[in-house]
């Protein structure tokens, strides 16, 4: 009798155990685990982690884990996972690679969920929308805007008596009045070589303010190099005399980005009276430096004033397995929730006109609407990290004396044309 | 009396199949391993070396172009140049450098005096100290150590007096290349100073007491006792910090990523950025492709020299 009933007890338990585990594999199939990765430094990223916990305290049914990856690596990553069969659910992504995924079936199209359940104000409200569709069909959705403004120390320029330059020449003159002598130089840059510098923004910003592009599509379908040998012989030596005239350290030809601590610090020690810089560096040079720093708009040109319109986008993977969860909590993202704490611009406008700049970013406000998307190169055959690698070896050839600004705008030309004939083949 | 050798064949024949087969049982999976892991992505770099391709079509095949890839790779100006910055300041100057600095140093830490005060594993544990550091560590330690305003290295060439301003190492075409060097062998040192030391400890304290009462003096037993003993060694070291050299890839992109310009331009950072900036996988493959060939050429002379010289012995 007591055999039996330890015999019952053991198959009862037994029982329930196996019910328990059952139901609670049911609760993990019903959870959905989403990954959302992006690649902007953990400095950055404070408030979008806040908003993610957010999001996880509410939605207990869709969880999302965040993945942060180098941007220069994030790329090619993708293009080997996906297809594989794996990579992130939702991912974060520069402006400029949205086509080039699409284009090779690397994200979902998302005209479906978008014509179940439109974004925001709707999608004529986004910036830079075209930058993420092709073919007409959306493969990712503006999220997040910004472009550069001068960033510089005010207490310096009112120390040397000068007003913020107003254009190109203006800021020569004026760096080489803030050029002291003993550490503090009057323009810093990130003059650096590699395939990603910043180089490439201040070519473009002096090219363009000045009636000059790399390329442009001159009929439907016509692509022609634009610029000419005077036009990149100008532009190398405009900044080339910085260096030879003193008033850029020649350290700068190895800085690459410019968040280096080269720039960011410098200007907050004081080391450089003006930099450039996007919104986010700049509110990190605030938060470093001990003295106010303040914002100007990009000098302007022989034609115009001009910067680039950059941002990230959000696009979602092929092989998700929850395409709706994942367009859902794009749409979160994509919410003023979001920018209560996440410390960027939003790339709609309704939400741009919310925005309260603080007088330190007036520099961003002047240039918001100015500013112009990579679209032409984007649209060109030719790959714009191609370009980009080019101009900026190119120019840090002028830089450390290997080449004359003649031979190296010749090469930049010449790789040009090759570069074109190879991607319209 | 002497049992006979039983007849080879026909033992084999009499052997059942599984204990025939067993032999490659047992080294099947080793084998699968290194198939997958090696084998299968050298044959396909091969493949992609012959095909037109791009970084984000990686899933599909790509059109297939004969040898146009190795063509260009091989008409590109560029790639002498890369070419030759691989195989002289990156390669030849590095292993020649580590090649005498290791065996200097070896020789020294194997003086007796560190064994008589017994701290010989004190100074082994600090020559490896470079070793186990990440090399993306180690770069990022020595462009702070060379920073031209703030990097230790200037601060003190400046308040010596031997220099007014701080010199920007890698930002010059005069000073970037030692840059790097310095870098990398530092880094790389102690592998050739422990291989070498580890040797010299093998070789038998009576060779040297020998030849010393022979009449031979320090400098005659380390060039005609030590050295020879030592040169299998030098041979393999020599060999494989060439090779590892050769293909190496960190120390360049991060101390430089191939500038100013492309003055630092390696065989491995062409490779890296027309994959992965280019999205050219073709042609990508096809300059790795053309460094293996070089290094495995490379061996097979350097093992022709070494096997000719003891077949002449």
């Amino acid at each position: 009798m007591k055999k039996d009933y330890w015999r019952r007890l053991a198959l009862s338990t037994t029982c329930l155990v196996t019910l328990a585990g059952f139901s609670s594999a049911a609760i993990a199939q019903e959870q959905v685990e989403l990954v959302f990765r992006q690649f902007d430094p953990p400095t950055e990223t404070e408030g979008l982690v806040a908003a993610i916990e957010k999001w996880n305290a509410a939605n207990p049914d869709i969880q999302v884990r965040m993945e942060t990856m180098s941007g220069a690596d994030t790329l090619a990553q993708l293009a080997r996972e996906v297809p594989a069969g794996a990579g992130p659910d939702i991912q974060h992504l520069a402006f400029v690679w949205t086509r080039d995924l699409a284009r090779s079936d690397l994200l979902l199209e998302l005209d479906p969920l978008i014509a179940a359940e439109p974004p925001g104000a709707g999608l004529d409200d986004f910036l830079a929308l075209d930058l993420a569709t092709l073919d007409g069909k959306v493969y990712g959705v503006p999220w997040t805007s910004d472009t550069f403004a001068m960033a510089y120390r005010p207490d310096l320029l009112e120390g040397a008596d000068l007003e913020f330059p107003d254009t190109w020449e203006d800021l020569a003159t004026a760096s080489e009045a803030l050029t002291t002598g003993d550490g503090q130089f009057g323009f810093c840059f990130p003059a650096g070589s590699s395939p990603d510098s910043g180089m490439w923004m201040l070519v473009n910003y002096y090219l363009w303010s000045n009636g000059s592009t790399l390329i442009d599509e001159t009929a439907p379908g016509q692509w022609e190099i634009v610029a000419t040998v005077e036009d990149l012989t100008a532009t190398m030596t405009y900044f080339n005399d910085f260096f030879a005239s003193g008033s850029a350290p020649e350290s700068l030809i190895t800085v690459n980005s410019w968040g280096d601590p080269e720039l960011v610090g410098g200007l907050g020690r004081g080391d450089c009276a003006i930099t450039f810089f996007p919104p986010q560096t700049f509110r990190a040079a605030e938060a470093q430096a001990d003295v106010p720093l303040m914002t100007a708009a990009i000098p302007a040109g022989s034609v115009k004033r001009i910067s680039h319109l950059g941002g990230r986008a959000l696009g979602i993977n092929p092989n998700t397995e929850h395409p709706e969860e994942a367009w859902a909590f794009v749409q979160y993202l994509l919410g003023p929730d979001t920018f209560a704490t996440y410390n960027q611009y939003p790339a709609q406008k309704s939400l741009v006109a919310e925005l309260d700049f603080p007088e330190s970013e007036a520099g961003y406000v002047e240039m918001m609407p100015v500013a112009q998307t990579y679209e032409r190169y984007i649209s060109s055959p030719i790959a714009v990290s191609s370009m980009t690698a080019l101009v900026n070896r190119e120019f840090g050839a002028v830089f450390s004396g290997q080449r004359s600004p003649e031979e190296a705008s010749k090469a930049i030309l010449t790789e040009l044309q090759d570069l074109l004939a190879r991607g319209q083949n | 009396m002497t049992t006979p050798l039983p007849d080879a064949p026909a033992a084999r024949l009499a052997r059942p199949w599984g204990a025939r087969l067993e032999p490659y049982a047992l080294v099947l999976p080793a084998m699968a391993v290194l198939a997958f892991f090696f084998a299968g992505p050298a044959i396909y770099n091969v493949a992609l070396a012959f095909q037109d391709l791009s970084l984000f079509d990686l899933g599909k095949e790509g059109r297939w172009v004969g040898f146009d890839n190795f063509a260009e790779v091989l008409s590109d100006p560029s790639t002498g140049q890369a070419l030759y910055n691989t195989a002289v300041p990156l390669t030849a100057v590095t292993v020649v450098i580590r090649l005498v600095l290791g065996l200097l140093l070896a020789l020294l830490l194997n003086a007796t005096v560190f064994r008589r005060w017994r701290l010989g594993w004190l100074v082994r544990s600090l020559v490896l100290i470079p070793w186990v550091t990440p090399p993306v560590v180690a770069v990022a330690a020595w462009k702070w150590l060379l920073d031209a305003r703030y990097g230790a290295v200037n601060q003190l060439l400046v308040g010596t007096g031997l220099i007014e301003q701080g010199i920007p190492f890698l930002a010059k075409t005069s000073t970037v290349w030692g840059a790097v060097e310095t870098m990398l062998i530092w880094r790389e040192l102690p592998f050739v100073v422990i291989t070498f030391l580890a040797a010299l400890q093998s070789i038998p304290s009576e060779l040297r007491e020998a030849a010393r009462i022979d009449g031979a003096n320090g400098w005659q037993i380390e060039t005609r006792i030590v050295l020879p003993l030592l040169k299998p060694v030098i041979a393999v070291v020599t060999l494989l910090t060439t090779i590892w050299t050769f293909n190496n890839f960190v120390y360049v992109w991060l101390a430089t990523r191939g500038g100013p310009g492309d003055y630092t331009q390696v065989l491995a950072t062409q490779m890296y950025t027309t994959s992965f900036v280019d999205y050219r996988m073709g042609t990508g493959a096809a300059i790795g492709v053309v460094m293996s060939v070089i290094m495995f050429v490379f061996a097979l002379v350097y093992f022709f020299v070494i096997f000719r010289e003891k077949g002449e012995k």
